[in-house]
């Protein structure tokens, strides 16, 4: 069969589809790309500092590991009641000879403070190189008086799962010049610049020379008509893309074919489950996720879609065995066509996420162009587990039952229906080497936050998704030739 | 063309196939993972020129159905290699890959796509398949509802419908009522004399001295015979 594929045209295009991408990458990625926010979170309080009174100065010294620092918030209490007359707090660096130099100086109407609750405090001009300085804060009052003032919070703990845990070297928060047991109850938010989105530029140039030279390299290698990996691929997808797309149809028709509702169910299945998890998850036991509708529908569409891949995957060898025993097939065309074929319910469930979202008034923004990103590895890192389990399943026929226990563990340390934070911090380390969570999460950022995740979620994606393509390739092209032998 | 060079094919016969991980551990600790090696062919090399029929004679369990799967890339020798020149057009099963919830018109783009043929060829030959198959209307119709011969003749139409460079045969197919057997044979013939190479097996000798070139006689897995079409029919036929 004659591969008619174009192959310089081909290349060009994929250039120019490169460069289109590129450019909108760094559209869409925004500030995401260049730099990332950071925030600090506050010490448990435990005392508060009494009433900041008009002879009062709070003074507080700290540091703030940012390249700019944007915000802070201090933890503020009204003692219940209303108070009247304005609060100023003033941020100094203070520069090795004790020498201070005023930043900025905030006034805020005490009135309109909450009990108990966050004042954030802005700072109209960003403080660059903020890691290097010595802050300080100090907080005063000129109305303040008995009966009529606020009061900072205060502590040295810091909450560590259920525990409270002594924090190791904290400043002490100084009060009219006494030093008092603990520091001031401070939550800063600062930004760090990333050099990804700096040399954004470089990198992006750098790929497409590198790819324009393997292009190149594959035009001149056809011309002189020698083989390499790269042109078997495509030879090996030209001809093959027929019958892949032949199985999908015949995969994807007969599921649905003797059923009433038919493909509706590719629609209706994800947004039944996720209407039980939601009326479970939300009255039963309360969670506080906000827009937990879409939040959970994200993890449900991404995890159902991993679920039905590699179900489909497992038995795409043994299931095929009548014709892989009679027709010569590449035999990695069946978990491929298998993983394929729910790939459609996946595009297919995405249509009820995105009904969720119109629903619940989640802001649509330019980021979820960033979805396919997540959905692609996703689809490669199945198409790596199907042929694991596919080459497993041939072998061993014990392997769909423990599979199916497998993906229940799996089910419960993904965090699909509760939030990341009640995952404590010494198992954090197993959750990072989950591929789900990683996928999800950037899912996630996505389409609730609406912004680019940091590039090194982009990165982890990548490498889940080539390693696990690149390991079950090689285990599969191991035990291909001994499939016939055992089925 | 074809190319087989020193090929063995070695099947490993445990007493009872394990299948399950429980059982491996078991019979790994009582050491009862024995094995008997079965050499289903041994050093068997021939060539095939191009447009050359060449015939396949052998007793039961002589190994012809295996140097075929061989051939055609289904089984990896053991030992040795094929070279194979050209495309490849297995007649060994009918109707693989048939989808019973489809209907006539889906499996014959479904088994085209199978066999190896490219969208535009079927796209071409479709309405020659129906005609052949002389299906007519229930071609619209899931298969599970087609009598066995009607699959047959459908699979029969869409297996050959190709001008296959490499064309291997197990048998001459005859399947459908009487008219049909007729027409299907004709086609077969038509097919094998038609300036293609051919790998033929076959247990009826008169087939093997009408079409074939040249014979191999293939006994217990090894070549006992190979040469011009009468000498080999003669010797095997004592």
């Amino acid at each position: 069969m004659k591969i008619k594929w174009n192959l310089q045209k081909g290349c060009l295009a994929f250039l120019a589809a490169y460069a289109a991408l590129a450019s909108l990458f760094y559209w869409i990625g925004g500030e995401q790309l260049r730099t990332r926010v950071d925030v600090e979170e506050s010490i448990s309080p435990s005392a508060s500092a009494g009433e900041i009174l008009s002879d009062t100065i709070l003074e507080q010294t700290f540091s703030a590991q940012y390249d700019r620092l944007t915000d802070f918030s201090v933890l503020v209490g009204t003692f219940g009641r209303v108070n009247s007359g304005t609060l100023s707090a003033d941020l100094y660096v203070q520069d090795p000879q004790g020498e201070k130099e005023l930043v900025e100086h905030f006034s805020v109407d005490m009135s309109q403070l909450q009990d108990g609750g966050w004042l954030n405090l802005r700072l109209a001009r960003p403080l660059e190189d903020a890691a290097g300085k010595t802050l300080v804060l100090a907080f005063s009052s000129q109305d303040g008086s008995l009966g009529n003032a606020v009061t900072l919070y205060y502590g040295n703990s810091i909450a560590a799962g259920r525990v409270e845990v002594q924090s190791a070297d904290w400043i002490p928060l100084y009060k009219d010049g006494q030093p008092l047991e603990g520091t001031l109850c401070l939550k800063t938010t600062g930004e760090t610049n990333l050099w990804f989105g700096h040399y954004y530029w470089y990198i992006f140039a750098g790929a497409g020379v590198l790819l324009a030279a393997y292009c190149w390299r594959l035009c001149s290698l056809q011309k002189k008509g020698k083989n390499c990996l790269g042109l078997k691929l495509l030879a090996a997808f030209s001809r093959y893309r027929f019958l892949i797309r032949q199985l999908v149809g015949r995969d994807f028709k007969t599921k649905y074919k003797r059923s009433v509702l038919g493909v509706l169910w590719s629609f209706l299945n994800p947004l039944l489950t996720m209407l039980v998890q939601y009326v479970v998850f939300s009255t039963i036991f309360k969670s506080d996720i906000p827009n937990f509708p879409v939040y959970l529908l994200t993890g449900i569409v991404l995890f159902n879609f991993f679920n039905e891949a590699c179900g489909m995957g497992i038995t795409s060898i043994l299931g095929n065995a009548s014709l892989i025993t009679k027709v010569y097939v590449p035999k990695y065309i069946y978990p491929v066509t298998r993983v394929f074929s729910s790939s459609i319910n996946l595009l297919l469930s995405l249509l009820p996420l995105l009904l969720v979202v119109l629903y619940t008034h989640t802001p649509i923004r330019p980021a979820i162009l960033l979805l396919p990103f997540s959905l692609v590895c996703l689809l490669c890192f199945c198409i790596g587990m199907a042929l694991i389990l596919a080459s497993l399943m041939v072998f061993f026929r014990d392997t769909q039952f423990l599979w199916n226990v497998l993906s229940m563990i799996w089910l419960y340390i993904t965090p699909i229906f509760y939030p990341e934070t009640i995952i404590p911090a010494r198992f954090m380390v197993i959750y990072k080497m989950n591929p789900m969570y990683h996928f999800i999460r950037f899912a996630r950022t996505v389409v609730i936050n609406g912004v680019s995740p940091e590039p090194k979620a982009y990165l982890i994606c990548l490498i889940f998704a080539v390693g696990s393509l690149v390991i079950g390739g090689l285990i599969f092209r191991k035990a291909q030739d001994k499939f016939v032998l055992y089925i | 063309m074809i190319e087989v060079k020193d090929v063995s094919m070695c099947f490993r016969m445990s007493r009872d196939r394990v299948q399950s991980l429980k059982e491996y551990l078991v019979m790994l600790v009582k050491g009862k993972l024995k094995y008997k090696d079965f050499w289903a062919l041994k050093n068997v090399s021939f060539s095939v020129r191009p447009g050359e029929v060449l015939g396949i004679v052998g007793r039961n369990g002589a190994g012809k159905s295996t140097i075929l799967k061989i051939i055609s890339g289904i089984l990896k020798p053991t030992e040795g290699s094929v070279s194979v020149r050209g495309n490849i057009v297995p007649m060994l099963e009918l109707g693989s890959g048939f989808d019973y919830d489809l209907t006539g018109r889906e499996n014959i783009y479904l088994n085209g796509a199978i066999l190896g043929y490219s969208k535009k060829f079927l796209d071409e030959r479709y309405e020659e398949i129906v005609q052949f198959s002389e299906l007519g209307e229930f071609i619209e119709m899931p298969i599970r509802n087609y009598s066995s011969g009607m699959m047959m003749r459908l699979a029969f139409s869409v297996a050959t419908v190709v001008n296959p460079e490499i064309l291997i045969v197990d048998e001459i197919l005859a399947v459908g009522d009487e008219a049909f057997q007729r027409k299907s044979r004709r086609r077969m013939l038509e097919l094998m004399s038609g300036g293609t190479t051919v790998l033929f097996v076959s247990h009826d000798l008169d087939q093997i001295r009408q079409m074939c070139d040249r014979v191999v006689w293939l006994d217990h897995g090894q070549v006992k015979m190979i040469g011009k079409t009468k000498e080999v029919c003669d010797a095997y036929q004592i």
